[in-house]
């Protein structure tokens, strides 16, 4: 047998690691379902888009509606939801499970590299087998580019952040569940259970207020729509990567096998309350940006400087139902802009009822309160609302000529491309992705077991 | 506190229990430099339970464990002084395991006493591993499979080297071989400290014992010393073990 140079042992580690994903049926089969998923999702998005663009004669919608981010990229990069809900958190778990079933873990211990480091080279392997996985998408986009199709490049990279720390909690959740599992089967049931868990909450938080509507702000799906509106929050990013850390940190706690029951258990949970807390602090920040190119997250610029302006506390009173569509168009219209950009807000939804049906009187009324000043309106429209604001606050609202002035870029021209269909997505998503990953597979076992 | 003790490794008091159920109460031993000590006892003796407790994997309900300068050693930091190799493992087995021995060594790389293991080429050689160098760990026979944890082991830099049943699943002659390996080690200088409950093979490899019962030390020392203290001079290590225990 040859001799060969000496690696370092994180770079050993590294192969050792690799070597395990490479492995594992389920990263080839999230690799071989990742072609197709992506492709479907491609594939039905360019014709739609091509559709209410005027393709095949049909009429074209206005083409300022006319969003890729929306009809393109979000679509197509939503089939990596369902594979980082799905798939991924089972190729996580193999990796750190297997390791414990089959005594390598023993071995590992007693090595100079310590947890920490161990977990984080997982994390870089992972990594890897991401990079692989997230070439289908990009595949995607630059057909898209090739078919003459616009892509604004911030909302773009911000989608793929949203669906990078979405992964990134999906694995630290799996290691967190392989962790505390003693089987690989366990831990997948209690890793989707978490999922499932998330999607409970948002349910039960549509059209809620208070804390369970804010913890539902940072549930993996809920995260992932303001990523895909272009948004880019800090308090966002902050909390996924606390929550991130803190998993794999109760993972790395959970499996010291140098500390007894009870001093693990007592670290982990350390872990879960850092966290939490981490979490609680990042809620607080107001920060973030609105990358989206039609600016649908921000009032016009002039507007913001001038609610900028306003110090005094503003509180909105709701009586709108968790199903009633004026509460969606109020939210989306009216109260995430204004959470971005004043100082000190708060909404309270008083509606009893989910469908609003049989509440009393004051149904549909909306209250704004700035400083000791109130007012009742039951518009939705944005600019009828901040005209009210304006009012009590006592300060004047921007002219046409300023906004203008303030604002050159707010018209957003949108882009219709009318495509019948996609071009060479076909054979690319649905035979040349799946059979390049089989191939892979079959030829590296044949050549493993030589 | 400390042990004062001129031993590579010093355990005193040590117990364990899983529930109400003792599995070790008070085992006193040590292990000297260079040599190799054989833990023997009937299956359910605790010799595994004992092997998890001196590297620190099984935490220990009591005792203490001191190196050769009598400082206590907490459980992380007995990876200095020893690997410890359980049995029953397959490690990585959808693997390759030449690849698995290179990185493996390579993992110890950065360690200041990585010039203490082997050779992998010679060790590979000895162990009779060089035909199976393209297979998966997975694939391995169970005799196999030993010699390809051995060489893991033995690969490990550390001073003193435990192993758990090295001889289990190997045939007459590879016994012989791995034994002959074994000693060979030690002779450079490296302790090994073997669990081994097939008293022949016991006998044939190791310069000291403990001896193992009901998780209780029955014996230490070397044949001639237990044959003293059984009163049986000419007796086997069987017959000693059966004296004692």
């Amino acid at each position: 047998m040859p001799s060969r140079s000496r690696k370092s042992p994180i770079a050993a580690l590294f192969r050792l690691d690799l070597g395990e994903l490479l492995a594992a049926r389920s990263f080839w089969l999230l690799l071989a379902m990742i072609g197709p998923l992506v492709g479907q999702a491609f594939a039905t998005a360019v014709a739609s888009y091509g559709e209410v663009s005027g393709a095949g004669g049909g009429p074209a919608a206005l083409a300022q509606g006319l969003s890729p981010l929306d009809g393109i990229v979000v679509p197509t990069f939503g089939a990596y939801d369902l594979a980082v809900t799905f798939l991924l958190p089972f190729v996580a778990i193999r990796l750190l499970a297997a390791e414990r079933e089959s005594g390598a873990a023993l071995l590992l211990a007693q090595t100079p590299v310590s947890l920490p480091a161990r977990l984080t080279v997982k994390l870089g392997v992972l990594g890897l087998g991401g990079l692989f996985a997230a070439v289908p998408g990009l595949l995607a986009l630059a057909l898209w580019h090739s078919y003459g199709g616009h892509l604004a490049w911030p909302e773009t990279a911000n989608v793929l952040l949203g669906h990078l720390l979405h992964a990134l909690l999906a694995v630290g959740l799996a290691f967190a569940a392989a962790a505390v599992c003693r089987s690989s089967a366990s831990a997948a049931i209690a890793t989707l259970g978490l999922t499932v868990g998330g999607w409970a909450l948002d349910f039960v938080a549509a059209g809620r207020s208070g804390w369970i509507a804010e913890a539902a702000r940072f549930t993996p799906a809920a995260a992932l729509r303001r990523f895909e509106q272009g948004e880019l929050p800090l308090a966002l990013i902050l909390a996924l990567l606390a929550a991130s850390l803190g998993a794999i940190a109760f993972a790395a706690a959970e499996i010291d096998p140098f500390a007894g029951p009870t001093k693990r258990h007592f670290r982990a949970a350390l872990a879960v309350l850092l966290a939490v807390g981490a979490i609680g602090a990042a809620a607080s920040i107001r920060s973030g940006w609105d990358l989206a190119e039609d600016r649908r997250n921000s009032f016009p610029r002039a507007d913001e400087a001038a609610l900028a302006r306003i110090a005094q506390p503003v509180r909105v009173r709701a009586n709108l139902a968790a199903e009633d569509p004026r509460l969606t168009d109020l939210e989306r219209n009216v109260l995430a802009k204004l959470r971005r950009v004043l100082p000190d807000f708060a909404v309270a939804l008083e509606a009893e009822s989910r469908s609003g049906l049989f509440d009393g009187e004051g149904y549909g009324e909306v209250w704004y309160q700035v400083g000791e000043k109130s007012a009742m309106l039951r518009s939705t429209t944005e600019p009828i609302v901040l005209a009210q604001i304006y009012e009590l606050a006592g300060i004047a609202p921007p002219t046409a000529d300023s906004a203008d002035s303030a604002d050159p870029d707010t018209a957003y021209p949108g882009y219709p491309l009318a495509l019948a269909a996609a071009p060479g997505a076909a054979p690319l998503f649905y035979v040349a992705w799946p059979l390049a990953a089989g191939l892979t597979c079959f030829f590296r076992g044949r050549w493993r077991s030589k | 506190m400390t042990i004062a003790a001129p031993e590579l490794l010093a355990v005193a008091g040590l117990g364990k229990s899983y529930g109400r159920r003792r599995v070790l109460d008070g085992v006193s031993f040590s292990v000297r430099p260079g040599e190799v000590l054989g833990l023997v006892g009937p299956n359910g003796a605790g010799k595994t339970t004992l092997f998890g407790c001196l590297a620190g994997l099984l935490p220990a309900d009591a005792g203490r464990v001191a190196d050769g300068v009598g400082r206590v050693l907490p459980p992380p930091g007995r990876r200095d002084l020893l690997f410890y190799l359980p049995d029953g493992i397959l490690p990585w087995p959808e693997q390759r395991i030449d690849r698995l021995l290179f990185r493996w060594r390579d993992l110890w790389s950065a360690s200041e006493a990585r010039n203490q293991g082997p050779d992998l080429d010679a060790l590979i050689e000895r162990l009779g591993l060089s035909r199976l160098r393209g297979s998966v760990a997975g694939a391995l026979s169970k005799g196999e499979r030993k010699r390809f944890l051995l060489a893991l082991a033995l690969l490990s830099p550390q001073p003193l080297v435990l192993l758990d049943e090295p001889f289990d699943g190997l045939d007459l002659r590879q016994t012989r071989d791995v034994a002959t390996l074994l000693r060979q080690v030690a002779a450079a200088g490296r302790t090994l400290f073997l669990s081994i409950h097939q008293l022949v093979d016991a006998g044939r490899v190791c310069d000291r014992f403990v001896m193992l019962s009901d998780g209780k030390v029955a014996g230490e020392g070397t044949l001639d010393a237990l044959r003293g203290r059984a009163g049986c001079l000419e007796g086997s290590l069987e017959e000693v073990f059966l004296a004692l225990t």
